[in-house]
């Protein structure tokens, strides 16, 4: 037993081949295959809108559109009133969001997991529910005027506020009550011991270490709002947002040019907005510690008495304009012939239940095919090192920044054009399966690297020293620790896939239609118990699936409490 | 000897985490391999056990070439620090799983775990899964596991270092014992030099990516080969030739120097190899004295310098007391600074 050192150290030592092993050609393939998907399904259509918004009506480039974007009638109205919409939103969003995020982190409040369901509702239902329901409730067949005689027109500006307030609110409350969750008590205690008022408290510690989570919550309201196509068709009336002008623009007038100048003008703020979150999902509370001592919020009645009224209030509204329409789905004739009935089902379009089934086809479709490109980007990933792993991370975390609206129109350029090897994609329901997935892809992939991060290392060691092939290693040391990811991600591509209408709409042809896109013209066809119906089915299917995803999500958790100390 | 490496390399990017490894194990042989973190202890035992691929340089086991052999082949045994039993599975099925992924039969992979309970002594605790366990019992678990292929060589990874002192002097006791009975060589990575000490037949003292210094833990307290082996075992004093020969030219006579630049040696000098006379024209003072239990630790202003002392409690000195220190050079050695 001696160090070799005997030996002459030679410089140039052979080098030692490096083996092909099984590991490194499954992870090139891993890598690989996902990243060409995602070129081909959101890198290149993506890059055709920018295209597109050079090309002119006579097939000639030029910078025309921008030019002609002030004298295109409506187009300037459309872009004000969108703003205008958005902001109102953004700030009514955060004034009730921060106190009811609030209530739920740092409060006493009774009912929390009653005003968490509620705060659900809206993530089952496609976004125009909203205003489907303020309409059964305060349109000119709504249950108000009925009971009061009271007429109001909820067309426009006011109904649109609401629906948009009753959509977002959910999503700005759970931004902030992220910023608020992983405060370490121990702050608060180091200030109660020097002097500090819970006043003082509030305003030197709780806010401005939130503040990130407000601002990023803002952006995400906004950016909803702005793009959100659905609430906007159902209520806005003669109030022209941009939402709905670059679906006229293209599928109207078949101003393809005009549209993606538009696209482009909305891809702005989505972009502004997932930059926001990445900063200030870095500098939130302590960045949760494992040490840290959870707060235990105090009694203070005063306080509680306020914030639990607004909170229930709110979570009452936010749900009743859900529920609504489920209850008039039951309805002969809301809110004339209140006798219970299951007529509505019965539905009288020519396409009958069709719709649904796709819909459902589509949905699974893009879970399955999502969980498998994910899983093997997120394997691939981990396993890579340096400026490739960078660049194809950069890539799979784009598509947030890219609305639902702009995506749909991105796969209309790109997929209708007869030169793209791609094209025979055009009009199928696998088509739209994908481009749903790349819509959420963003979600799910930084989901599934995150299920890969608790992987431990040493687990997948242990296998591969006991003897374990790579299959083995996949088996007995990755996919335990990784199933509830796995389903969490499966689920989500699946229930977000069964509400989506922004992107799908461009899509659909009279032979190939979805739910979400039905309830919509239902509605516009004066069907309103049927596209109600429609809605009840979709939130039915959509329930289901998120309460089979909690119980698996249980079930397969594994028990990593092997901390030694 | 059994395994071999040969002027081993690895670099991460432009970080050299190995240059120029050189190393041997005999066929029983427990060696430790130990470094502050980040002198490329554990990267050294990865690529032992084929979970990292060298740059350069050359490993081979009983004279096979193990340098495209991947882990599954190498048939070594290793045991992490943490988190790498199978959660989804009991203590048995983990123990037994390396037998199961060769095709033992049931029956033979059944009778090999009991056997191993047996050995790690917590036969009655096959059927629970993991995060029953304590953490002791975790490590006998996946030493167990380590075990039960009959590897060639057993690698444990800073195997102690999640446990809490009293079941780390226990597990500490229990892997030497297994390690002496079933014979078979093993390398284990560490940071802990008294775990080092008690354990190994070899100390690899590393630092840097680089050897410092290879021998028995013997060797290496007591004989260090440079400054960093002798700072990094144990407590010592390492004092320049300048500073001798102005304050104790005795001990210069008494252990002659190495030839050439004397600037490149300094004599190391152990806390407990320094007596202390009290003097009233004592060279030195006593400065805070530490009470230790059976010993005294007690500084000690001389000459400008700082010195380390160790005494029995009995015969400590007090604060502030004037002494004459004697070096008793025969028990001190040089090392490169």
């Amino acid at each position: 037993m001696s160090a070799t050192d005997a030996l002459p150290s030679r410089p140039g030592s052979p080098r030692l081949p490096l083996p092909r092993t099984q590991e490194q050609m499954l992870t090139w393939v891993c890598v690989f295959v996902p990243t060409l998907a995602l070129i081909l399904f959101f890198g290149y259509p993506l890059l055709t809108i920018f295209w597109h918004s050079f090309v002119l009506f006579d097939g000639t480039m030029g910078l025309d559109n921008y030019a002609a974007i002030p004298s295109t009638p409506g187009l300037v109205t459309a872009g004000i009133n969108s703003v205008v919409i958005s902001v109102s939103t953004t700030v009514v969003c955060l004034l009730l969001g921060f106190p009811m995020a609030y209530a739920l982190e740092r409060s006493r409040i009774p009912g929390k997991g009653w005003i968490r369901l509620c705060l659900l509702l809206p993530m089952l239902a496609p976004s125009l529910v909203q205003g489907l329901g303020l309409l059964f409730l305060l349109g000119r067949n709504g249950l108000v005027f009925r009971w009061t005689g009271i007429e109001q027109d909820i067309y426009g500006y006011w109904g649109l506020l609401f629906s948009n307030v009753f959509y977002a609110l959910p999503q700005a409350i759970m931004i902030i009550q992220a910023a608020l969750r992983n405060a370490d008590a121990r702050y608060y205690d180091a200030a109660t011991v020097m002097g500090a008022t819970p006043r003082q408290q509030f305003f030197h510690i709780t806010l401005p270490n939130c503040k990130f989570g407000l601002l990023s919550a803002a952006f995400v309201v906004f950016t909803i709002t702005i793009t959100d196509f659905g609430n906007a068709a159902v209520i806005a009336g003669n109030y022209k947002v941009l939402a709905t002008e670059i679906f006229n623009q293209v599928s109207g007038q078949q101003n393809f040019g005009m549209g993606s100048v538009v696209g482009i003008i909305l891809l702005l703020p989505a972009l502004v907005s997932v930059y926001i979150e990445r900063v200030s999902s870095q500098k939130q509370f302590g960045g949760g510690s494992e040490n840290r001592i959870p707060l235990q919020p105090s009694r203070a009645r005063w306080r509680d008495t306020w914030l639990g009224l607004i909170a229930h209030l709110t979570a009452f509204a936010i749900a009743a304009v859900v529920v609504v329409v489920v209850a008039a789905s039951f309805i002969k004739l809301w809110p004339y012939n209140m006798t219970l009935t299951l007529a509505n089902f019965k539905v009288k379009i020519s396409s009958g239940y069709q719709p649904i089934w796709t819909t459902l086809y589509i949905s699974l479709a893009a879970a399955v095919v999502g969980v498998v490109l994910l899983f093997m980007l997120a394997y691939g990933v981990r396993n890579l090192h340096g400026r490739i792993a960078k660049a194809v991370y950069l890539l799979a975390v784009l598509p947030v920044g890219v609305p639902g609206l702009v995506l749909g129109l991105s796969y209309i350029f790109a997929f209708n054009d007869p030169a793209y090897p791609l094209h025979w994609l055009y009009g199928t329901a696998i088509l739209i399966a994908l481009c749903n997935f790349y819509h959420y892809h963003t979600q799910g992939f930084l989901t599934m690297m995150t299920g890969m991060r608790m992987v431990p290392q040493a687990l997948e060691d242990a296998a591969a020293c006991l003897g374990g092939r790579v299959r083995h290693v996949m088996g007995d040391a990755i996919l335990p620790v990784i199933a509830p990811t796995v389903l969490a991600v499966f689920f989500f591509l699946f229930m977000r896939s069964m509400v989506t209408l922004s992107a799908v709409i461009f899509l659909i042809t009279p032979q190939l239609n979805v739910a979400s896109v039905s309830v919509l013209h239902l509605n516009e066809n004066g069907f309103v118990s049927q596209a109600a119906a429609f809605s009840t089915i979709i939130i039915a299917v959509v329930s289901v699936a998120m309460l089979a995803m909690r119980g698996l999500v249980h079930y397969f958790r594994p028990n990593l409490a092997q901390g030694l100390a | 000897m059994s395994l071999e490496l040969a002027h081993v390399r690895k670099s991460f990017g432009d970080y050299k985490a190995l240059d120029d490894i050189n190393l041997s194990v005999g066929a029983h042989d427990f060696v430790c391999l130990l470094g502050p973190s980040g002198c490329g202890k554990t990267t050294l035992l990865r690529i032992i056990a084929g979970l990292l691929q060298a740059d350069a340089g050359t490993l081979s086991f009983d004279g096979q070439d193990l340098g495209r052999m991947p882990p599954r082949l190498r048939n070594f045994g290793i045991v992490f620090q943490s988190y790498s039993l199978f959660p989804n599975m009991t203590v048995r099925e983990n123990i037994g799983y390396g037998l199961r992924i060769r095709k033992t039969p049931a029956d033979r992979v059944a009778a090999r775990v009991d056997e191993l309970l047996r050995l790690i002594r917590i036969p009655d605790m096959a059927e629970r899964f993991p995060w029953q366990l304590s953490g002791g019992q975790q490590q006998r678990v996946a030493l167990a596991r380590a075990l039960a292929v009959s590897p060639r060589l057993i690698l444990l990874d800073e195997p102690l270092s999640a446990l809490d002192a009293r079941v780390r002097s226990e597990m500490r006791q229990e892997i030497r014992d297994v390690q002496r009975r079933l014979r078979i060589p093993t390398i284990m990575v560490t940071h802990d030099q008294e775990e080092a000490l008690m354990l190994a037949d070899t100390i690899v003292c590393m630092n840097n990516g680089s050897i410092e210094q290879v021998g028995s833990p013997q060797v290496l307290y007591d004989r260090p080969a440079t400054s960093f082996v002798a700072d990094f075992i144990g407590l010592s004093n390492l004092l320049p030739m300048d500073w001798l020969r102005e304050f104790s030219p005795q001990t210069l006579s008494e252990a002659p120097p190495p030839a050439g630049d004397g600037s490149r040696w300094l004599l190391c000098v152990r806390p407990e190899n320094i007596r202390l006379e009290s003097r009233a024209d004592g060279a030195a003072t006593v400065g805070a004295v530490t009470f230790l239990g059976n010993l005294c630790r007690a500084r000690l202003h001389w000459g400008k310098r700082e010195l380390v002392v160790e005494q029995t409690a009995a015969a400590a000195s007090v604060e502030g007391e004037r002494i004459q220190p004697v070096i008793d050079a025969r028990q001190s050695c040089w090392v490169a600074a």
